[in-house]
C-alpha cells in the first residue's frame, strides 16, 4: 500500500510541473457534448450502409464495410440510454481501436471540433454529482469557452457492454 | 496513470530498445505510459522485486545464473506478484523453454526480433486481461 | 525495421548501444573460437566455451533482428543452428566446423562495418558461408532413454531447467558424474560477488548445472539458493573445497533400481511418427525429445531435414493480415469484373459497337480466368499443415501423462494435411480439450488396463485426412469408452433430460448428450489455460468454423471423436436469399435444396410447424420471425431452403432466392462473437454487407423453437 501512496504523490508533483495538453474530439449526442481522446479515434466516416445484425446486443446497430474490413457499429445514444434520432446528414461514425487489430464504429449525431485540454481544465466525473457510470472519465472545461461542458468518455468502458 | 514495469534482460541494447518502446508514444496512448525499472540479471530482478509491486514484468529466458524460468517460478511465489501480468521476450530456438515459461505462469510471449507494435500489443493484451 | 518509440534521441542511443554491444560480442566470439581451436589441436573440448559461443551468436541474432541488420540476423540464424548442434552433442567439433565458424566470425566483423556505413557488398560471401553451414549441420537425432530419471530429483527443480541445462545434466550423468545439491543463502546486496567466489571455488571440481531460488531464507534481504552441481569428487572433497561459504551439501541419491519402478519423473509419452517427409526422423523413432526439437514453421510446412539449405530459404513467413488484404483486393477486382460485364451487356444492343464489344468480352473472360487463379493462389498460401497443432498436442500429451501417471502412446497420421490458417489456429483449443478428455477419462491406469486384458500402454491416435472438400480430424483412444447409461444419468441429474426422454434414448443420442450445454460443470472442465471448457463449447467453436463434431464409442474398447471441417474458411459457396427486405447468405454445403413454399402443405405437428415434401415431413421455420423482423406468420408465398446439419433437417422460409455465388467470408468482430446464428459476413459491392448464416446453430435453434412455434 505504501507504494501506491508514493506513486500518487509523484503523479501530483508531475501535474503541477507541466502543462501537458491532451487533444479531445468533441461530438454531439442527443444535444449534449461529449468528447474522447483523439488518439483513440482512427477515422471519422459518413455513415456507410449499415447492415443490421438480428439479436445483437442493443447498443449494436449493425456492421459496415470499411475498405473491405468489417466493422461493428454501436449507437452511443442507445448505450447511454439517450433519446434516439434518425441518421441524418450530420451523423458520423467514429472508428476506434479496441485492440487485437479490431475497430468499432461509434455513431454520433455530429462531430464538433478538437479541444486541447490541459490537466487543469479536466475535472473528475464526481463533479457531476453522486455516482457516475464507469464510462464517464471526467469533465472538460476549456478555458477559451467558459460555458462549454465536455463530458469526457472512457472508451473502453463505453464499449464494454 | 503510468504502469510500473520491470524489465529483466541481460543484453544491454535489448533493454534499451524495450525501454524506448515502453516510454514511447504508442505505449503512452494505449496504456498511459510506463515507469521502467531495469534488471540485468535474474538476481537483480529479485533485488528489485521488493521495490514493487509492479504492474507488468517483461523477462528473457536464457540468462546466466538464474534463468528466466527460475525467475518466473520465483515471481509467482512472491506474495505481491502472484498474478502480475508477465511477458516473456525470447527467440524461437527455445520453443520448449517458452512453453515451460507459460506453464510456470507467464501470460504471453513475444518472439525476438519483434517490432515495437508487437510488444505494445502483447503488453496491452495481458494488462487488459488482468483488469478485465 | 523496428519502430523506435520515444523520440529520435533515444533511438539513436539504442542503435549506438547495439553497435557497441555487437562489436563486443564479435570480439569475444573471435577470442573464444581461437581458444576452441587451440583445445581441439590437443584433442580436447570445453562445453562451457561452446555454450558461450552459442549464446553470443544467439544474442547477436536477437539484436540484429531488433535493429534491422537483416544479413547479420540471417547469418546468425544459420550459425546458431550449427552451434546448437555442437553444444547439444549432435555434431563433433571437427576442423571443418571450426573453419566454418572462423569464417562466420570474420564475416560478422565485415557486416558490422556495413552497418556502420562502409557500403561493402557481402552477399556472395554470405551465400557461400550459408552453404557451408548447411553442410556441416546435423540432420538426425540423438537417442537414448533419459538417465535423469535415475536420480531422485525434485520435479520442481526439473521443471525450471532450460533445454540446455537439461542437456548438460544428462551429459554429466552419462559421463558418470555424481550429482550434488548445495543449499546456500546470500544477502541480496552482495550476491553477485559472493556467487562469483563460489563459482570460482567450485569450478575445478565440477560443473554447476543450475541455480534455483528456493523462496526460503531467514530474512527478506537474503536469498536462499539450491545449486545443482555435477562432479566426480566425493561429497567430502566438495565440502572442504567450498568450506569458505556457509552451505549445506548433500548428494542426490540414485533411485533404487527395480524393473518398472515408479520414479518421480513418470514414464514419458512416446511419440511415434510416420515416415512422412514433413517430420524427417524415420518412422519408429520414439522419444518426445525429438518432437520438441522439430522446428515449428508458422506458415510453411516443417522443412524436410533432407532438403538442401536452398529449399529451406525458399519459404517465406507471411503475416496473415497481408493475405487478408490481398483477398480484399481480389474481392474488389471481382466487383470490377461484374461491372465490366454490365458494360459489355450495354454494348450488345448497339450493332455498330459489336466488334468492340466482342473484344471487351474476350478481355473480360481472360480477366476472370486470371482472377480465379489469383484467388486460388492466395487461398493456397493461407493453407498450413496441421502438423503445427499436432506438435503442440504431442507436448501436451507428454505433460499430461506425467501428471496422471499413465503411459500413453500418441500416434499421429496426416500431419501434412492442410487447412486454412485461421481454422488451424482455432483448432488447437478444441483438440487439446479432446486429448485431455481422452487422457483424463478415457485411458485407464496401467493396472486397470492389465486387468482388462489390454496392453499396459494406452494409445491415443490423432488422424487427419482430406475427403472431398472437407477435412476430417479424429481423436481416437483405446481406453474405457463411454457408458451411455452413465451419461444419461448425469444428464438426468443435471436436468438436461427428463425421465421420459431418458427412457427412449438411443445409444447414439446418449453419447451426443455430452455436447449439451450444462453437461460438464465449470469446476470439472478446465483446459490447460484454466478456462472452463465443455464439449458444448468445442461444438460451438467447431460450428463457427463451419464444421461438425461427432462421437462414437464402445464401452471397454475405446472412443472416437470426429471433427469434420470445410477446407477453407475464406471462400465458400453460398445461396443468397431475401428475408424481410434484407439479404442473407446460406452456405451451400448445408443446403440440400430450395423449394417453393406451399402453405397448403403445412400443418402443426407435435408443436412444430412442418411441411410435407414428397411424402416426408420437414420441420420449417421462418427466418423472418426467428430474426425478429416480423412477428406475424409468414406470407403465403416464398421459398423454403432445406438445410441439413448432421442428421437434422430444417426448412427455412425466405421471401425470395437471389442466387448462388462464391464469396469471401469475413469474421464478425469480437463484440459480435456471442450473437447466435451468424458465421460471418461478406461484401456485396458498393459497400453493402450481407450476413452469412451459421447453418448448424440455426438448425439447432429451429429445433429448440418447437415449443415456441405453437
Amino acid at each position: 500500500m505504501s507504494a501506491l501512496v508514493k506513486r500518487r504523490g509523484a503523479a501530483v508533483q508531475k501535474r503541477a510541473a507541466s502543462e501537458k495538453r491532451t487533444e479531445y474530439l468533441a461530438f454531439l449526442l442527443a444535444g449534449d457534448t461529449y468528447a474522447v481522446r483523439i488518439s483513440a479515434v482512427g477515422e471519422i466516416l459518413r455513415p456507410p450502409p449499415i447492415t443490421e445484425v438480428p439479436r445483437a446486443p442493443s447498443p449494436i446497430i449493425g456492421v459496415v464495410s470499411v475498405r473491405g474490413r468489417l466493422v461493428t457499429v454501436m449507437d452511443l445514444r442507445r448505450r447511454f440510454a439517450l433519446n434516439e434520432a434518425p441518421i441524418d446528414g450530420k451523423s458520423r461514425v467514429l472508428l476506434v481501436d479496441i485492440g487485437g487489430d479490431e475497430q468499432v464504429g461509434l455513431l454520433v449525431d455530429e462531430v464538433l471540433s478538437v479541444y486541447r485540454l490541459a490537466e487543469s481544465e479536466i475535472e473528475p466525473a464526481s463533479v457531476l454529482g453522486g455516482e457516475q457510470p464507469a464510462y464517464l472519465a471526467g469533465v472538460g472545461r476549456p478555458r477559451e469557452q467558459k460555458e462549454l461542458v465536455l463530458v469526457l468518455l472512457d472508451l473502453r468502458a463505453a464499449i464494454a457492454s | 496513470m503510468a504502469r510500473r514495469v520491470l524489465v529483466v534482460e541481460d543484453s544491454a541494447s535489448t533493454r534499451a530498445f524495450v525501454r524506448a518502446v515502453l516510454e514511447g508514444e504508442t505505449f503512452a496512448q494505449r496504456l498511459g505510459g510506463a515507469e521502467v525499472t531495469e534488471a540485468k540479471s535474474g538476481f537483480e530482478a529479485m533485488r528489485m522485486l521488493p521495490r514493487g509491486p509492479y504492474d507488468l514484468i517483461i523477462t528473457d529466458i536464457n540468462m546466466g545464473d538464474i534463468n528466466g524460468l527460475e525467475l518466473i517460478a520465483f515471481v509467482r511465489k512472491n506474495e505481491h506478484h502472484k498474478s502480475t501480468p508477465l511477458v516473456i521476450i525470447s527467440t524461437q530456438s527455445t520453443e520448449r523453454d517458452v512453453e515451460r515459461g507459460m506453464a510456470l505462469g507467464a501470460n504471453k510471449f513475444v518472439a525476438k526480433p519483434f517490432a515495437a507494435e508487437q510488444l505494445v500489443e502483447a503488453c496491452a493484451e495481458v494488462l487488459e486481461a488482468h483488469h478485465g | 525495421m523496428a519502430e523506435q518509440g520515444g523520440g529520435k534521441g533515444e533511438s539513436d542511443r539504442a542503435r549506438e548501444e547495439f553497435l557497441s554491444e555487437a562489436q563486443e560480442l564479435i570480439d569475444g566470439l573471435g577470442r573464444d573460437v581461437l581458444a576452441l581451436d587451440e583445445l581441439s589441436k590437443v584433442g580436447r573440448s570445453d562445453p562451457e566455451l561452446i555454450n558461450d559461443v552459442f549464446r553470443a551468436v544467439h544474442t547477436l541474432k536477437g539484436l540484429s533482428g531488433l535493429f534491422g541488420a537483416s544479413m547479420m540476423s540471417g547469418l546468425s540464424h544459420e550459425l546458431e543452428e550449427v552451434l546448437d548442434d555442437l553444444r547439444l552433442g549432435r555434431i563433433e567439433l571437427s576442423q571443418r566446423v571450426l573453419d566454418v565458424v572462423f569464417r562466420a566470425v570474420e564475416l560478422y566483423g565485415m557486416l558490422l562495418g556495413v552497418e556502420r556505413g562502409n557500403g561493402m557488398d557481402l552477399s556472395s560471401d554470405i551465400e557461400a558461408l550459408l552453404v557451408s553451414l548447411g553442410e556441416v549441420s546435423h540432420r538426425g537425432r540423438a537417442g537414448g532413454a533419459s538417465p535423469v530419471a535415475q536420480y531422485e530429483l525434485d520435479p520442481g527443480l526439473l521443471g525450471v531447467l532450460t533445454e540446455y541445462e537439461e542437456h548438460r545434466l544428462r551429459t554429466n550423468i552419462q559421463n558418470g558424474m555424481s550429482l550434488y545439491k548445495l543449499r546456500v543463502a546470500f544477502p541480496l546486496a552482495t550476491i553477485d560477488s559472493a556467487l562469483d567466489e563460489l563459482k570460482a571455488n567450485a569450478r575445478p571440481h565440477g560443473e554447476i548445472i543450475t541455480y534455483l531460488p528456493t523462496g526460503g531464507g531467514s530474512d527478506a534481504d537474503a536469498i536462499e539458493l539450491e545449486i545443482l552441481i555435477a562432479s566426480k569428487e566425493s561429497v567430502d572433497t566438495l565440502r572442504s573445497a567450498l568450506s569458505g561459504h556457509q552451505l549445506a551439501i548433500e548428494e542426490v541419491p540414485r533411485r533404487p533400481a527395480s524393473p518398472g519402478a515408479r520414479t518421480s519423473l513418470p514414464p514419458m509419452a512416446r511419440l511415434s511418427v510416420p515416415a512422412a517427409p514433413s517430420f524427417g526422423p524415420e518412422a519408429g523413432t520414439q522419444l518426445v525429445a525429438d518432437v520438441a526439437r522439430v522446428p515449428i514453421a508458422s506458415l510453411a510446412p516443417p522443412p524436410d531435414r533432407d532438403l538442401t539449405l536452398r529449399s529451406v530459404t525458399q519459404t517465406v513467413r507471411v503475416d496473415i493480415r497481408k493475405l487478408d488484404h490481398l483477398m480484399n483486393v481480389v474481392g474488389e477486382l471481382a466487383i470490377v469484373r461484374t461491372e465490366l460485364m454490365a458494360v459489355v451487356d450495354r454494348l450488345r444492343n448497339r450493332a455498330e459497337m459489336r466488334p468492340l464489344m466482342q473484344e471487351l468480352l474476350r478481355l473480360h473472360r481472360s480477366f476472370e480466368r486470371h482472377l480465379e487463379q489469383m484467388q486460388g493462389g492466395i487461398l493456397e498460401v493461407r493453407m498450413v499443415p496441421l502438423g503445427q497443432v499436432f506438435e503442440k498436442l504431442a507436448r501436451v500429451v507428454r505433460q499430461l501423462s506425467r501428471e496422471h501417471d499413465k503411459q500413453v502412446n500418441l500416434v499421429i497420421t496426416g500431419a501434412e494435411t492442410e487447412l486454412d490458417k485461421l481454422i488451424v489456429e482455432e483448432l488447437s483449443d478444441p483438440l487439446m480439450h479432446m486429448i485431455r478428455n481422452a487422457l483424463d477419462h478415457g485411458i485407464e491406469s496401467r493396472d486397470e488396463r492389465l486387468r482388462a486384458g489390454k496392453p499396459p500402454v494406452g494409445t491415443i491416435a490423432l488422424n487427419a485426412f482430406q475427403k472431398g472438400n472437407q477435412v476430417l480430424l479424429e481423436v481416437e483412444d483405446d481406453g474405457r469408452g463411454m457408458d451411455p447409461k452413465q451419461i444419461a444419468d448425469v444428464a438426468l441429474r443435471r436436468g438436461i433430460l427428463t425421465p421420459d426422454e431418458a427412457r427412449d434414448l438411443s445409444v447414439r443420442d446418449a453419447l451426443s448428450l455430452i455436447f449439451r450445454p450444462g453437461f460438464t460443470t465449470r469446476e470439472e472442465a478446465t483446459d490447460l489455460s484454466g478456462r472452463g471448457v465443455g464439449m458444448d463449447v468445442v461444438k460451438t467453436n467447431i460450428g463457427k468454423l463451419g464444421g461438425v463434431v461427432e462421437v462414437s464409442s464402445d464401452l471397454g474398447i475405446g472412443t472416437k471423436v470426429t471433427i469434420t471441417l470445410p477446407i477453407t474458411l475464406a471462400i465458400i459457396s453460398v445461396l443468397f436469399v431475401e428475408v424481410a427486405g434484407r439479404t442473407y447468405a446460406m452456405p451451400l454445403t448445408s443446403v440440400e435444396e430450395a423449394i417453393v413454399y406451399d402453405q397448403t402443405a403445412t400443418r402443426t405437428f407435435e408443436g412444430r410447424e412442418v411441411m410435407t415434401v414428397r411424402g416426408a415431413t420437414l420441420p420449417i421455420c421462418s427466418l423472418s420471425r426467428l430474426f425478429g423482423h416480423t412477428t406475424s406468420s409468414p406470407p403465403p408465398h416464398g421459398f423454403v431452403v432445406v438445410t441439413s446439419v448432421g442428421n437434422r433437417r430444417v426448412g427455412f422460409i425466405v421471401d425470395s432466392l437471389i442466387g448462388q455465388q462464391d464469396i469471401v467470408i469475413k469474421a464478425l468482430g469480437r463484440t459480435l462473437r456471442g450473437t447466435r446464428g451468424f458465421a460471418g459476413a461478406t461484401e456485396l459491392g458498393d459497400q453493402r454487407v450481407a450476413l452469412v448464416l451459421d447453418a448448424s446453430a440455426l438448425v439447432e435453434e429451429a429445433f429448440a423453437e418447437k415449443e415456441r412455434a405453437a
